[in-house]
């Protein structure tokens, strides 16, 4: 129990902030707000669980937000130019996954620090787009929003699609042996290699991986409404790395799990609509978020210090 | 060797880079140059660039430069940092361009550059959101702030028969335009509508989506609004879906600031009553036919009025040229504007 | 076989050297094809604009020789100018004082990022990351997210607009600045105890060097640094807002890199931040008197920075290459 301290702390606080909530703002509990709160948190969800992934490697990726931008205005113009759905979901992992493999190709294959790689691109693919669209929206046709489902069903679908994401990955890095090797190339790639794990190989996948699951997020951005606005996506990476730290996702690499991550994204990610609640003023926002960060860091840093004080 | 390959390597894709020539302009041939025989350049600054609303005004202006034999340069910050707009001015005046056209973001910042552009001889004319009296000679209104104020508040009151809360949405806290636009509008309200309430007033950054999450806390944390006012052009259709979502459609009413284009399927959906606007395209063309007449020397100060070519004649109050009132769109006559 | 003998020295007098040529190339080629670029006023500004992120960049390098990296120094840019101005403004203090307290607040940021960093042994990616948050945040708060200040006296704006014996103002601070980083990183113990700590930090400990305190003072330098930046760029725009300083950091980490500091830490210099900060600045000027949009100027800049990090990684992969061959043609020639 005691290694997944950090998880439940986590859990914890999160579980605080919901019952200040009920106690003092009941009104966050209406059904419908919460659901559309959760449907749009969807996306979220799972490019931070690939986030971690790619953490729990010892790699980082900061290009997310503008892969997730190019990625919803290709699926938009795709769906505007009348592909089917699923080709248009398709194609939309497809690119997700080439910008991936982009990053991989030269964090793995050129042994790139991935800060940096993931810098420049994200620095190149946020201006290029900018550039071709200026601004403008894409309209989607009829039958996009939603999946052409009902709005409540589309909702649903999504949360219960991230969640599903959630819980394979889970999965997977607990039972299959390409998560003992993210983590064990998280852990010591050099050891790893001689164990007979490619670590290059793995990191390259974890790459092309997250770039396929912002290509998912995108498009379950893009069915919430009828347009795209080239500017989504902005701050995504901040929000998603923030929520793997506070999550208990060590960015030394090999620790982690994605239901500490699962928690940190639901805390972060209700900061905003709390504050609406509570009648405090937008501007706390980053300064809370900031303190939540350095929380997280500071308490696991007292726990660290402590254990290996007694040691 | 290797220091000569990656060098020649780099050198050539500067090489290609500067092939793509996307955003020089040049006149048309054979356009009417019998004014002046000098072709001006002119500079359009958007408060930033990759924002539908001023790419519209570039459109007209670019229309004017046109018919004027002049080149437009049009350029604006990529990022947030305040003084990304001070730079891309100073980096005219050394250009040396004739004229620069700013919709300023930071109205005292800004005014620092423009005032050495003025010193330099280049005439400064400001539009859409004004920089500080000393640092330009004109101001293209597009409507007076009170008149945007005011128009807002009174359509909102309107709806709401004169009583109940209401929120706003607008860009960032920061931006002085809406900052101004919010004084009118409580202006109004506490002169006119006394029993309406402003409830809350939440930022979304420019960002369609934001607008859209902070309605919707909105909707639910204040459970008699009856208004939603986006004073920011994404944040209209953001608002708007977030009202439809709510399922609220036709009990909470959406008005703003807004494109005809992003908002033509919420208005015949009867989710945003109103959209309150100017012709954009408009103001970017009267923007350069002023500072086109300026630099030629046959638009000064003490003017009371100014032709700007095909769009007729326009008033000069003071030191603003007025494109007009604010235009209402509505159900009845969206259909009939693109941009 | 065919043993490579660089030392790491060597590779790095090669980046440089690259860097140098590629700055050189950048002005030859916005001469030809820019309008009035290079002028004595257009370098002036060039100068101007790229002071902060300049200075930023400098205080990044120890950080980052350290194997650390500050992800806060633009936000606290904007936190300092707030204090500035509002210390200025509403505490009535007079210029310089509240200049020297804005000082202090950055030093004190940096402190707090120091003692988290060293003292509670935590990461300072996720650290920086936090403060970057926070810091931003504080700046908002204090003004409540609408708050400016302006209205400085022109004995202060001097410093950010006006020219001094036919310089900008602000360019002998900088100067002084950069003098500064330089001698503590390439004549300084300090500094060969910053490359010892990124390249091997257990072995540094165990050489006896206090490790933690010289990490510290990287951090502390940087709030210093910063603060005085935000002072600059209120100077130079004559007006000082919470958003001041956005995206800062990731520039300055660009300029760092591009100069040839690797961003692991152990290897870098502080020429070579200058040569990246201005090969940047240079492109951005360069860009806007070519007439072409603002975005190619990011876009050129990150695909400066990849061919930038593959061509310091080439050879080593290419001698990797090359010996794998032989090796392999030894073996078979044994067989």
């Amino acid at each position: 129990m005691k290694s997944y301290f950090r998880e439940l702390s986590v859990a914890g606080a999160l579980a605080i902030l919901l019952l200040v909530l009920a106690i003092f703002a009941p009104s966050f509990y209406s059904p419908q707000p919460l659901l559309s709160l959760s449907a749009g948190a969807a996306g979220s969800l799972v490019v931070a669980c690939g986030m971690a992934l790619v953490i729990i490697s010892r790699q980082i990726d900061i290009s997310v937000g503008s892969m997730f931008a190019v990625c919803s205005v290709c699926a938009g113009l795709l769906a505007a130019m009348h592909w089917p759905l699923a080709l248009v979901v398709a194609a939309s992992i497809f690119i997700g996954a080439i910008f991936g493999a982009f990053n991989g190709t030269l964090v793995a294959g050129l042994g790139l620090p991935s800060i940096v790689v993931t810098l420049a691109t994200m620095v190149t693919w946020r201006e290029g787009l900018r550039w071709l669209r200026q601004g403008e929206f894409v309209n989607l046709p009829e039958g996009i929003q939603w999946f052409g489902l009902s709005q409540k069903s589309g909702q649903w679908a999504l949360v219960i699609g991230a969640l599903g994401i959630l819980t394979l990955l889970a999965f997977m890095m607990k039972h299959f042996s390409i998560g003992r090797f993210i983590y064990a190339v998280g852990s010591d790639a050099e050891v790893a290699r001689l164990s007979g794990i490619r670590p290059k190989l793995t990191t390259f996948l974890i790459f092309v991986l997250m770039g396929a699951l912002v290509g998912l997020a995108a498009i379950m951005n893009i069915v919430q409404s009828p347009q795209v606005d080239p500017q989504s996506g902005t701050g995504l990476e901040l929000k998603v790395i923030a929520a793997v730290v506070v999550g208990g996702v060590a960015i030394s690499g090999g620790r982690g799990n994605l239901w500490g991550v699962f928690a940190g994204l639901l805390l972060l990610a209700c900061i905003s609509p709390a504050l609406t609640h509570l009648h405090i003023e937008a501007y706390w926002e980053k300064a809370i978020q900031g303190s939540i960060i350095l929380l997280a860091v500071v308490a696991e840093g007292l726990r660290n210090q402590k254990s290996s004080n007694h040691g | 060797m290797k220091k000569l390959l990656s060098s020649l390597v780099l050198l050539a894709a500067f090489a290609v880079f500067s092939g793509c020539n996307k955003s020089a302009e040049s006149p048309a041939p054979g356009a009417d140059s019998s004014k002046s025989a000098k072709k001006l350049t002119i500079a359009l600054l958007p408060k930033s660039k990759g924002n539908a609303y001023f790419i519209s005004c570039q459109k007209g202006a670019q229309k004017a430069a046109t018919e004027l034999g002049d080149e437009l340069i049009f350029d604006g910050p990529t990022g947030t940092d305040p003084a990304k707009q001070n730079e891309i001015v100073e980096n005219w005046i050394t250009l040396g361009v004739d004229a620069i056209a700013a919709a300023c973001e930071n109205k005292e910042g800004i005014s620092t550059a423009l005032r050495k552009a003025q010193a330099k001889g280049i005439k400064v004319i400001t539009y859409d959101a004004d920089a500080l009296t000393d640092g330009r000679t004109f101001f293209v209104n597009q409507a007076t702030p009170q008149g945007i104020g005011y128009t807002l508040m009174d359509q909102a009151a309107q709806l709401c028969a004169s009583n109940g809360e209401f929120a706003i949405i607008t860009a960032s806290l920061t931006a002085a335009n809406q900052q101004e636009w919010q004084k009118y509008i409580q202006e109004d309200r506490d002169k006119n509508y006394p029993d309406m309430k402003l409830v809350a007033v939440k930022p979304c950054d420019d960002l369609k989506d934001k607008a859209q999450s902070e309605t919707t806390a909105l909707l639910s944390t204040y459970p008699n609004l009856k208004l939603v006012m986006a004073i920011c052009s994404p944040g209209v259709p953001g608002a708007a879906e977030a009202v439809k979502q709510a399922g609220k459609t036709g009990q909470i009413k959406v008005i703003g600031l807004g494109l005809p284009n992003e908002n033509k399927i919420y208005v015949h959906g009867g989710v945003t009553q109103a959209v309150i606007l100017w012709n954009t395209m408009d103001l970017g063309y009267l923007t350069v036919y002023a500072a086109d007449a300026m630099a030629h020397g046959n638009l000064k100060p003490g003017d009371t009025s100014f032709k700007a070519g095909s769009l007729g004649t326009f008033e000069i109050k003071g030191d603003n040229i007025l494109l007009g009132k604010p235009f209402v769109f509505t159900k009845d006559n969206i259909d009939q504007f693109d941009f | 076989m065919n043993t490579d003998k660089r030392t790491r020295k060597d590779n790095l007098f090669r980046h440089e050297a690259i860097l140098l040529i590629v700055l050189v190339a950048e002005w030859i080629f916005f001469r030809a094809i820019g309008r009035n670029f290079g002028t004595y006023d257009n370098s002036c500004d060039i100068l101007r604009h790229s002071c902060e992120i300049g200075l930023l960049a400098l205080a990044m390098t120890p950080i980052i020789l350290t194997g650390g990296i500050d992800l806060s120094v633009g936000s606290l840019l904007g936190l300092c100018a707030i204090l500035f101005g509002k210390l200025w403004r509403d505490g009535h203090l007079p210029i310089p004082i509240a200049a020297l307290c804005a000082i202090a607040a950055g030093a004190l940021a940096g402190g707090l990022n120091a003692a988290l960093i060293t003292r509670l042994r935590l990461p300072p990616l996720i650290v920086t990351l936090g403060t970057f948050s926070l810091f931003r945040g504080l700046a908002e708060a204090i003004t409540h997210g609408l708050d400016t200040f302006t209205n400085f006296p022109n004995s202060f704006l001097f410093l950010g607009q006006e020219r001094w014996l036919g310089i900008p103002a602000q360019a002998p601070l900088f100067i002084a600045i950069a003098i500064f980083f330089w001698l503590l990183v390439h004549r300084t113990t300090f500094g060969r105890s910053f490359r010892a700590i990124g390249f091997a930090p257990e072995g540094a400990r165990f050489a006896g060097i206090p490790a933690g305190r010289r990490v510290a003072m990287t951090y502390v330098l940087a709030g210093i640094v910063s603060a005085i930046a935000a002072i600059i760029y209120t100077a130079r725009l004559g007006q000082a807002k919470a958003d001041a300083g956005n995206g800062y950091e990731l520039f300055a980490i660009t300029a760092v890199v591009l100069g040839g500091t690797s961003i692991f830490g152990g290897t870098g210099s502080v020429h070579g931040t200058l040569l990246g900060v201005a090969a940047i600045a240079v492109l951005q000027s360069g860009i806007v008197h070519a007439l072409q949009p603002s975005e190619m100027a990011g876009m050129l800049t990150g695909a400066l920075l990849i061919l930038a990090l593959a061509s310091s990684v080439l050879p080593k992969t290419i001698s990797s290459l090359r010996a794998r061959k032989s090796a392999l043609k030894l073996a078979k020639q044994n067989a």
